[in-house]
């Protein structure tokens, strides 16, 4: 004969931690619905930009754009990888300015590449407090009959602010890819943060004057 | 004769997947014990592409009006739907292989052979590709070593394996008909031709702004077949620690 009290001693905390979790949930849900509105109202913003004709400009007012909307210095940190601490604080601060002004170079020319599409927020989910992944979709009304392309954004919040702090294009991490790159060419060249560093400003300088 | 030359390789494939556990050379990237042979391969298919693929793309974009490219693409698509339900049923996805399924008889008919798509167009199908080596690497295989082919570019044993057994999923390998081995060239030569005249400034823009074109493409290629595999969910157990 199954013991009433002990079943109704685990029912009433299991429905008050129930209870608990809910509001949490509710939470999770509100906040990944800023992250989306975010992510939505700066993709308007910055293909407008990129939209305009090419310009001294228009690389400005993306410039500016970028570096509201990213931590900059947070990525830089995560592509060094384990180089960092193994490089003078001269060279990881050389790195950081030499990959912020590379960084901006090539999203402008890779994401102008696709400026007459827009990007449509489809969704959302949160892997751990405060990081949200949103999801997008490519719409190219050209290309109609293609797979639509996914792009997602990585979206926390920093010092009360919402940053994005990744992207991923068909499921490949900006991230990752710049940080694979990065220790490739530090293995092939001693592990010197100075070659990087002028590797990195050789190839700033060439995308920019390429006019992309 | 041509199933046992797939058996072959199969097997082949499989072996050298057993490579995975090698360790990388010291100092070498993780999962590339062959990069020294895998960066020359990758630069000889640089220059092959430089010299012939790439200006024959070129040429193809400039020469032939975009609605002809675009019913030589769907074409091609049309014809690859068998090995993508083929593979949908392997992986156990049911919902997946009605998709396409669906998208083969409407563009087959509708389509007009599949020449065009109104399963996108008009009846708005979701649409998705799958391959054995996609298969194999839901089956918990892993992509593991990575090796650059000559020609067909980055790969490893597990989707080498894929694109042969892929052969044999194919009903047009087993459909003998008048001049079948030239049609099969035919469409492998404009399967290369359609997907590099798609890319031409996507692959321009990706060499000019690479530290390191080669270290480049292994990441895009491994993240973009590990998505594959898990069709667009995204992995946040293994998210990046930024």
């Amino acid at each position: 004969m199954p013991n009433i009290s002990a079943i109704l001693g685990w029912v009433r905390p299991a429905a008050v931690a129930l209870l608990m979790l809910l509001p949490a949930a509710q939470q999770s849900a509100q906040a990944a619905a800023p992250a989306e509105s975010f992510v939505a109202e700066n993709i308007d913003k910055g293909l407008r930009i990129l939209n305009g004709a090419q310009s001294a400009q228009r690389t400005t007012q993306f410039q500016t754009f970028l570096e509201g909307l990213t931590d900059i210095g947070r990525i830089a940190k995560f592509t060094l990888g384990n180089a960092r601490r193994a490089g003078s604080p001269a060279d990881v601060a050389a790195f950081d300015a030499a990959f912020r002004n590379y960084a901006e170079a090539v999203y402008q020319s890779r994401l102008s590449q696709y400026s007459g599409q827009t990007l449509k927020v489809i969704g959302s989910t949160e892997p751990n407090p405060g990081d949200t992944i949103v999801k997008t979709v490519m719409v190219d009304p050209a290309q109609s009959g293609q797979q639509p392309l996914e792009v997602d954004f990585r979206v926390v919040s920093e010092s009360g602010r919402l940053v994005v702090i990744d992207v991923a294009i068909a499921g490949v991490w900006l991230s990752i890819e710049e940080r694979d790159q990065f220790s490739a060419f530090l293995s092939q060249h001693n592990g010197s943060i100075p070659a990087l560093v002028s590797h990195l400003n050789q190839l700033t300088a060439q995308m920019k004057s390429g006019g992309r | 004769m041509q199933a046992g030359k797939l058996a072959l390789v199969a097997v082949a494939g499989l072996l050298l997947a057993g490579c995975a556990d090698t360790p990388p050379a010291p100092g070498g990237a993780p999962g590339d014990p062959y990069e020294a042979t895998n960066r020359q391969i990758f630069a000889a298919n640089l220059d092959l592409d430089r010299m012939f693929l790439k200006r024959t793309a070129e040429t193809y974009n400039r020469v032939v009006p975009e609605f002809g490219r675009e019913r030589v693409h769907d074409l091609l698509r049309n014809l690859n739907l068998p090995v993508t339900f083929a593979n949908d049923l392997l992986q156990g996805e049911p919902k997946r292989a009605s998709q396409t399924f669906a998208r083969f008889g409407v563009n087959s008919t509708v389509g007009l052979g599949g020449l065009f798509d109104p399963a996108t167009t008009h009846f708005a199908i979701p649409d998705h590709s799958e391959d054995f080596g996609q298969t194999l690497g839901v089956w918990g295989v892993g992509g593991d070593p990575y090796l650059m082919l000559p020609f067909l570019g980055p790969s490893s044993p597990r989707d080498v394996t894929g694109m042969a057994v892929d052969v044999g999923l194919d009903p047009m390998t087993w459909l003998h008909f008048k001049q079948h081995v030239w049609w099969q060239a035919g469409r492998q030569y404009f399967q290369v031709l359609d997907l590099r005249s798609r890319n031409i400034d996507t692959l321009e823009g990706l060499e000019r702004s690479s530290v390191d074109f080669y270290a480049s493409t292994r990441s895009l290629y491994r993240q973009y077949r590990a998505n594959e595999i898990r069709n667009g969910r995204p992995d946040t157990d293994n998210l990046p620690d930024l």
